[in-house]
């Protein structure tokens, strides 16, 4: 892979080491899944259910949503929905939602080192 | 047998989860060594197992799905009973203690989360569907087998009656007689013991059995003089009694025969042959067994043997009418039967007469 590409995604808190692995190194494989993370649908549907103030669909979109990107290594992104998933789980309806921001910031963060590919 | 040989192709892993990019990472990791087949919620899962079941060997489950979860369709295949047959591996982000628990109690092989290291889901996965199958090959291996032996021992069970009616009709073949004779004897046995209240408590094996001995209940002919045998005219009282000994010579050579000694169906021959010509007074020989002291399937055997006597044609005789044999055995000519014996043989004695047309086989 292209070390400036590269760059530009392990400073978007992507693991690219751990991903290829996982992807037995397959980078063709690894390149198309990350395009396709940004058709996915989780993290809009996270938005809207934090909106509506639905916690059952919240906490299904950010558990969906923490698997993928454990699955992409975005370790950044997975790190802080696993304490949101952990939050909505115990009902901590406030902390979750609290995380909205940051949560925000390492998926655009994301999205945008990824659209550059 | 059938699902045997239908999971033995079994070579298609099924990847039920929402995420695309989950069901591609899987495939990927899978598709050198399997087929695979991709499902997007329970539902589809459902769907591909109800009409393609035989063709997977594991499914990779996610558990938070839309439509219809990993859980319910764990509770579903559980109750299906297709967890038995097909390993399926949850695969999760993380799951709480009681959805383990339960999970493992509807029969889950493993849990294995997400993020996936492909090296570890590999040699999870393979190692359960390379043990479902060693079993599944084994099981098949043994029904093999069992089908096998029980072919075996039905073919020795034939042979033995083969044997048996080939000896006895040799035997009576020296009086003239076909082997249609003790095939009869052998027909009405077990017609009336299946088919009238005489049989009431034998098994069907042991219905079997009894009828196989019917066969043998002249052996002891072979121990008669020719002359005697074949008279076609009456017997002086001392041929008579020559001729009575059939029955203890035939108990006699049944007991010298250490294979027949052990078989189940001994000591129905042993008594058959001793006693179908007692009679229900106590008049009969050899040893003058009155009423029910004589068994049932000697009775039988007794009338049967009669029966067939009157209704064909011997050297000392021709052949009677059926109304005539039926006066004559009812009307006590032939011997003194129990009334009970003489009920429940003419209840059956019209379904007897398909035995005595050309080309006729056993009726029951």
């Amino acid at each position: 892979m292209d070390e400036t590409v590269r760059q530009r995604l392990e400073a978007a808190g992507i693991n690219v080491e751990e991903a290829l692995e996982r992807f037995m190194g397959n980078e063709m494989l690894f390149q198309r899944f990350l395009k396709k993370f940004l058709e996915d649908e989780s993290y809009r549907k996270l938005e809207e259910s934090v909106q509506a103030g639905d916690p059952d669909g919240a906490l299904k979109a950010s558990h969906t949503l923490k698997g993928v990107c454990g699955n992409l290594s975005m370790n950044v992104l997975h790190g802080l929905l696993t304490e949101q998933v952990a939050a909505f789980r115990a009902g901590d309806w406030e902390r979750a939602v609290s995380m909205m921001g940051d949560i925000a910031q390492a998926f655009s963060q994301v999205c945008s080192a990824v659209q550059s590919l | 047998m059938e699902r045997t040989e239908g999971r033995r192709q079994a070579d298609t892993i099924l990847i039920v989860d929402d995420s695309e990019i989950n069901r591609g990472l899987l495939e990927n990791i899978f598709s050198r060594g399997y087929r695979i087949r991709e499902a997007c919620n329970g539902q589809e899962a459902m769907e591909q197992l109800a009409d393609g079941r035989e063709s997977i060997c594991a499914v990779l489950l996610d558990v938070v799905m839309p439509v219809m979860d990993g859980m319910e369709v764990l509770r579903e295949m559980n109750a299906q009973g297709w967890t038995e047959e097909i390993p399926v591996f949850l695969i999760t982000a993380e799951a709480g203690s009681d959805v383990l628990r339960e999970a493992y109690t509807l029969g889950v092989m493993d849990v294995i989360s997400k993020p996936v290291v492909p090296y570890v889901v590999q040699r999870r996965i393979g190692s359960v569907i390379e043990l479902f199958s060693a079993r599944e090959r084994l099981s098949s291996k043994v029904a093999e087998q069992q089908d096998e032996i029980f072919q075996q021992a039905q073919q020795i069970i034939e042979l033995n009656m083969g044997m048996i009616e080939a000896l006895s009709t040799a035997i009576e073949f020296r009086s003239g007689e076909s082997g249609a004779h003790v095939r009869r004897i052998h027909d009405i046995t077990r017609h009336m013991l299946l088919h009238t209240k005489l049989g009431e408590g034998l098994s069907e094996e042991t219905v079997t059995h009894i009828s196989m001995a019917a066969v043998m209940h002249d052996v002891g002919k072979i121990a008669i003089p020719d002359n005697i045998l074949n008279k076609p005219g009456k017997l002086t009282p001392e041929e008579y009694e020559i001729m009575k000994t059939h029955t203890l010579k035939g108990a006699e050579l049944l007991e010298k025969i250490p294979q027949m000694r052990d078989h189940a169906a001994f000591r129905y021959a042993y008594d058959i042959a001793r006693h179908h010509h007692e009679r229900w007074d106590g008049r009969g020989y050899p040893d003058g067994l009155r009423g029910a002291e004589a068994s049932v399937w000697s009775q039988i055997v007794a009338v049967a043997d009669v029966y067939d006597a009157l209704v064909s044609k011997r050297v000392y005789k021709d052949a009677f009418s059926v109304e005539t044999a039926l006066d004559m055995i009812v009307g006590g000519q032939c011997g003194v039967f129990s009334p009970e014996l003489l009920e429940s043989f003419l209840a059956v004695e019209k379904e007897l007469r398909g035995l005595y047309r050309p080309g006729a086989g056993q009726i029951s």
